[in-house]
């Protein structure tokens, strides 16, 4: 299957399985519903009996109506048709109902499944993997699927009805079904040429579109500079053009996917008239009865549409069974992080160790180049260095984010790869670069590392910070909603729930990557503040970004191209006169009082410089 | 006529009383359009159902003693003929239709977008910008859909249904009874269809919604769900959202299975049909008569169809026309007051016991301070606190409630909008660039500015240096060929923008920050610089922008709380001393002497 795969959505784990594979795959999630799939088997088929025996029978009315038969035997015959009708219909919904079960309980599976493998997977998926993709293939794909086992289940039913028509219509009369069956390749060969030039205009009108959303979104954003330089009829104008231009492309896309109604209906009616002239002859020869010939005619519509669904199924279908192999290319991906061992973590000291630790994240393009670093329980170490010298992968290891391919990572002595991660990770806090919030309250992020903690504990961490002072400045205190993602309070705020997250948490090590955001100087202080709670007694990993955190930690590893090229405290650092001068001359001298101090003493004729 | 800032003398005008009214004015600028999808619809639907009429006769044709082949053939073209005519009118009322439809979100993108350039800039400096992108984008769009399909949906159901039960009335009158029953019937069940179904829909929908919106946020979140050991309570929750999107979806399924309608249309047919036979028995009618009531009748099987889809499509048209018509008409609350001071502003502001509320949020509270021209007030304080609102208040983006904002000594609000916005700039924390070239982004505004002038403003904001770094210098194109700026850099551009125009009053709310020492130094450099020769307000994070000030505001939840030099603060306020406490050990031990590369 593929080849249907256009390229843009394929991911690096996707594979392709075997039209065989696939199909066995699928069967398996419905056989645990086998019961229920038989019955909804067999009301197509009897629906379908039913609903073709209705044409049938009405035309055997009306032989039997040439013939002059009693008035009974008319009755019975309608009587039938209202009968095989209502049993149609029951039918019918025994088949969707059911059905809509079925599907329901299958991809409610299948949901389940490939959100358990994606959950199970270490941070390298999702560094990879864009978080929409993962998304999408979680939600919608299966939902495509869905609709594929529904597509089809009704197209049996269309098709089934077909079939037992054209079974009897063949038994009726021979030609004239060859000619009602001959029509099917000329609908399908319509919808398939119709299709290719309708995804054309669709793409076409796609970008169009895009483009003055595109258009009208700059405006809009820039509308307040552009009118108090007075540009407006610039704006204007350019806007102009690219409207006229989106509404004659879509007019296009729109008349183009037009077109197949008339010229369906139109390839339709040529039938319904070949068949009336033809069929007329037959019949005036007396090979066919009237009530056959009407029944031929009718044949007609009743063909047409279903053959005209098949045709344009097949591409939908294919979708469908494409969306099922992401679906399962998901669930089958490994996982990198395997853990060799469940070793229980109850208590931790805090202790860790790297011992000649190799990484990387593509083979060949090493992150850590045989790494070593002891860190003692307790003690609280800064990391600095340029972007992309390995700092955050050491900080991600600690947390097992990652697999290292070489080496040893030890945690108070034990391997971390034996450790049950589960137990292990509670003993370890972490707060990345931009805090990440759920939508709730205040007090239900503090509360996510530890459901069970009540409102006291809660508050008792959130006290911890900065004396409890910045719970005076949210609007409603620990029970503030803090919008989805945290977007309804500041980004400073968002860093002191993360710490207050972690205080709650209490865990032995703490592992830190240091915001670059801008935050006000009255909650950076309260950061400071919570920051230094954070790390008193527990071992603390810091991706250093801010002068005073660097200055406070016991050691500062310097780290260049994924090795440590420097280590020291701060002022012997200074002393030393190495990369960490030039670090420091990049990246923190700004931060120092000196700089703050220094601008006053310059001239204000220098600026012009 | 409604205020507006900007007009085209060629705009047509709608009516903009109510949004179905609206939609109305502007079908009817198109008026042969709508029409033409009527009567093309009512000749496609009778062309169509004429061929059972045809069918009947073939049969009479047949059946009866007066053959003759040529009348058979002459039958035949003739369905020919219906179906060609039937296939062109269709056409012709689909093109109508999408015509329309493509031209009315033209139309109102377009009206749209002009109200928008008409609006003041308090507007604008109110509004979300993703709220406006959504009515120009997403609503205009829904309008189109509401007339294509949806309303063309509509009118080809109701003319399959009329035009066959007419034909049928054509046939013979007393056929038409059971047609009549069916029309009832249809209309009772599948109104009681809808009524059912659209709740289900909407709850599955919007559990669809939750369930992505709740795995995205776990997906987002999957460090810190990993790092707190949370995976099994997202299972829990991911599961729970997609069972319920299960019932749903279980509970539609039930709904959609029991359609009543079709079981109407199977009873009413045969019950027709018997009617038929009897009429003929009683020799009322012909075989073919009946032949052809079948066919016709069996042409109702369409419309049974019709679905919930385009009603809604309808729904969601007008409300999106509701949407847009709310942003067309809001109205500019503040007047343009050409009468009142317009001269040279020197640069003396006041704020006399200022009250400001959003709604019934107090936003500032009894803010009283004064800034002499010249003079470089920081303003800080927390998120949320008020400070870009008390910047507001001075180019009147926002009225005050109480209290006064005096500009030289007279009240904003005596000031003709035109002189005081003029002389009064804002650089906001995004600063928004053109897909234009560099210079034309600093000469936005000054039509007359020459590359010398441009060049001089971009060397006083700092900003000459990595302008000349891109390959195309001045005239590089923002946005092109990945051609970004950083926040700093735009930040700079629009410090060169400010030189050129000059102002008496600057507002720079600068919150950005910079990952680097060097680019520090160019922002303080640019920074300082343009906030001399004019009274400059700065919202800023930067220590050294408050440090160096002439005067700090501190506000704190709506209220100055305190007011002064650094060093008075130093001495009186706790709250301004924390701030600067974390830097009290004496760290001046760089090797390079922090200034020495200023």
């Amino acid at each position: 299957m593929g080849f249907i795969l256009d390229g843009l959505d394929s991911e690096s784990y996707d594979r392709q399985y075997s039209d065989r594979e696939l199909v066995r795959r699928i069967i398996s999630y419905f056989r645990p519903h086998g019961g229920r799939m038989i019955v909804v088997a067999a009301a197509i088929m009897l629906s379908s009996a039913a609903n073709s025996a209705g044409p049938i029978l009405i035309s055997m009315a009306i032989d039997a109506v040439q013939d002059q038969l009693e008035t009974g035997a008319v009755l019975l015959l309608v009587g039938g048709v209202l009968l095989l009708g209502g049993l149609g219909w029951v039918l019918n919904y025994v088949h969707r109902a059911l059905a809509a079960q079925v599907i329901g309980d299958t991809v409610l599976r299948l949901r389940e499944d490939v959100f358990s493998a994606t959950i199970g997977h270490d941070l390298s998926f999702y560094d990879e993997h864009p978080s929409g993709k993962i998304v999408s293939r979680v939600t919608s794909d299966t939902q495509d699927f869905s609709n594929v086992v529904t597509l089809v289940l009704d197209l049996v039913a269309q098709v089934l009805l077909v079939a037992i028509l054209a079974v009897w219509l063949f038994a009726v009369d021979v030609g004239l079904t060859l000619l009602l069956v001959g029509m099917a390749p000329i609908a399908a060969f319509i919808a398939l040429r119709f299709r290719r030039v309708a995804r054309r205009v669709t793409q076409q009108a796609k970008r169009v579109r895009a483009k003055i959303n595109a258009q009208i979104q700059e405006s809009i954003s820039g509308i307040a500079v552009a009118k108090s330089f007075r540009q407006e009829h610039s704006t204007y104008a350019a806007f102009d053009v690219d409207n006229r231009r989106s509404y004659r492309v879509g007019l296009r896309r729109g008349l183009t996917l037009n077109t197949i109604w008339p010229v369906m209906n139109l390839a339709s009616g040529a039938g319904m008239a070949a068949m009336l002239y033809v069929s007329g002859l037959v019949t005036r020869e007396g090979r066919l009865s009237p009530g056959d010939w009407y029944l031929f005619m009718q044949a007609v519509t009743f063909f047409w549409w279903p053959l005209l669904n098949v045709a344009s199924f097949w591409s939908q279908f294919q979708d469908g069974l494409s969306a099922a192999e992401r679906v399962f290319a998901l669930i089958d991906a490994e996982p990198v992080v395997v853990q060799t061992a469940s070793e229980g973590v109850s208590q931790l000291e805090g202790a860790i160790s790297f011992q000649s630790v190799e990484l990387a994240y593509t083979a060949g393009d090493e992150v850590l180049d045989d790494f070593s670093l002891e860190i003692a329980p307790r003690e609280t170490v800064a990391l600095v260095g340029h972007t992309g010298a390995g700092k955050s992968s050491v900080a991600r290891l600690i947390g097992r984010l990652y697999e290292f391919q070489g080496g040893q990572l030890l945690i108070d002595g034990h391997d971390i790869r034996r450790l049950d991660l589960q137990q292990y990770r509670q003993h370890v806090g972490f707060v990345p670069q931009e805090p990440f919030l759920f939508s709730g309250t205040v007090a239900d992020n503090i509360r996510y590392a530890r459901p069970e903690a009540d409102d006291e504990e809660v508050l008792r961490a959130a006290m911890q910070i900065s004396e409890g002072d910045w719970l005076g400045d949210l609007p409603d205190g620990l029970e503030t909603d803090v919008g989805e993602r945290g977007g309804s309070i500041s980004m400073g705020q968002r860093q002191l729930i993360a710490l207050a997250r972690v205080l709650l948490k209490d865990p032995a090590i703490f592992i830190l990557d240091e915001a670059t955001a801008s935050v006000d100087p009255f909650t950076e202080a309260q950061i400071q503040q919570g920051l230094e709670t954070v790390m008193r007694n527990r071992t603390a990993v810091v991706i250093a970004h801010r002068l005073s955190t660097v200055r406070h930690a016991d050691r500062i590893i310097v780290m260049d191209h994924g090795r440590i090229i420097e280590e020291g405290t701060h002022e012997s650092l200074l002393a030393q006169g190495g990369h960490y001068c030039q670090l420091y001359e990049t990246y923190f001298r700004h931060q120092s009082l000196a700089y703050v101090e220094s601008l006053g003493e310059q001239p204000t004729a220098q600026l012009d410089s | 006529m409604r205020k507006s800032e900007f007009r085209l003398e060629s705009a047509r005008s709608y009516n903009r009383a109510s949004p179905v009214r609206w939609l109305v004015s502007h079908a009817a600028r198109y008026s042969l359009l709508p029409l033409a999808v009527v009567v093309m619809q009512a000749l496609d639907n009778f062309f169509y159902s004429f061929r059972q009429v045809l069918t009947g006769r073939a049969f009479d044709l047949l059946t009866g003693g007066s053959w003759e082949l040529s009348a058979l053939l002459s039958l035949a073209l003739g369905t020919v003929g219906a179906t060609v005519v039937a296939a062109l009118a269709d056409l012709l009322s689909a093109f109508a239709i999408e015509t329309l439809a493509q031209r009315i979100e033209r139309d109102t993108r377009d009206e749209l977008y002009l109200s928008l350039l008409g609006k003041s800039q308090t507007f604008h400096g109110r509004q979300r910008i993703g709220d406006i992108m959504a009515r120009a984008t997403n609503d205009v769009r829904q309008v189109n859909l509401m007339f294509s399909p949806g309303l063309s949906l509509i009118v080809a159901s109701f003319m399959a249904i009329v035009l066959p039960v007419a034909l049928i009335g054509a046939v013979n009158w007393r056929l038409l009874l059971a047609p009549a029953i069916f029309v009832i019937l249809w209309a009772i069940t599948v109104a009681d269809y809808n009524r059912r179904l659209k709740p289900v829909s909407e709850a599955q929908r919007e559990q669809f919604g939750a369930m992505n919106a709740a795995l995205a946020e776990t997906v987002a979140g999957i460090e810190v769900v990993k790092t707190s050991a949370q995976e099994r309570r997202e299972h829990r929750r991911f599961a729970r959202n997609a069972r319920l999107f299960r019932d749903y979806s279980v509970q539609e399924g039930r709904i959609q299975a029991r359609y009543l309608p079709m079981l109407v249309f199977v009873f009413t047919w045969a019950g027709g049909f018997l009617h038929a036979l009897l009429l003929w028995r009683a020799g009322i009618v012909s075989p073919g008569d009946v032949v052809a009531f079948a066919g016709l009748m069996g042409a109702l099987r369409f419309p049974t169809f019709i679905s919930i889809f385009s009603f809604n499509l309808v729904q969601l048209g007008v409300a999106a026309a509701r949407r847009i018509l709310e942003l067309i008409n809001a109205e500019t609350e503040l007047d343009e007051n050409e009468d009142g001071a317009a001269r040279q502003i020197e640069g003396r502001v006041v704020f006399d016991n200022v009250s400001f509320a959003h709604g019934d949020r107090a936003v500032l509270h009894r803010v009283s301070f004064s800034a002499q021209p010249g003079e470089t007030i920081a303003i800080v304080g927390q998120t949320g606190s008020g400070k870009s609102t008390l910047t507001q208040l001075i180019n009147r983006i926002y009225d005050v409630d109480s209290g006064r904002v005096l500009v030289d000594g007279v009240d904003v609000r005596d000031w003709s909008l035109e002189a005081l916005r003029s002389q009064v700039s804002t650089i906001e924390q995004d600063v928004f660039l053109f897909s234009r070239t560099l210079a034309e982004n600093i000469a936005f505004g000054c039509g007359d500015a020459s590359p010398e002038d441009v060049e001089r403003a971009a060397r006083q904001a700092q900003a000459h240096e990595f302008i000349t770094g891109f390959p195309d210098g001045y005239e590089t194109v923002v946005g092109e060929r990945g051609v970004t700026l950083s926040g700093g850099e735009r930040q700079r551009i629009a410090i060169a923008r400010a030189f050129l125009t000059d102002p008496r009053i600057l507002v720079l709310d600068d919150s950005t920050s910079a990952i680097d020492s060097e680019t520090e130094d160019h922002i303080q450099r640019a920074m300082r610089r343009i906030s001399q020769e004019r009274t400059t307000f700065i919202i800023t994070h930067r220590l050294s922008q408050i440090r160096w000030a002439d005067r700090i505001l501190v506000m704190r939840r709506g209220e100055l709380v305190d007011q002064g030099t650094h060093e008075e603060l130093m001495v009186r306020s706790p709250d301004y001393k924390r701030i600067f406490s974390r830097y009290d050990s004496g760290c001046r031990a760089g090797p390079a002497s922090a200034a020495q590369d200023l």
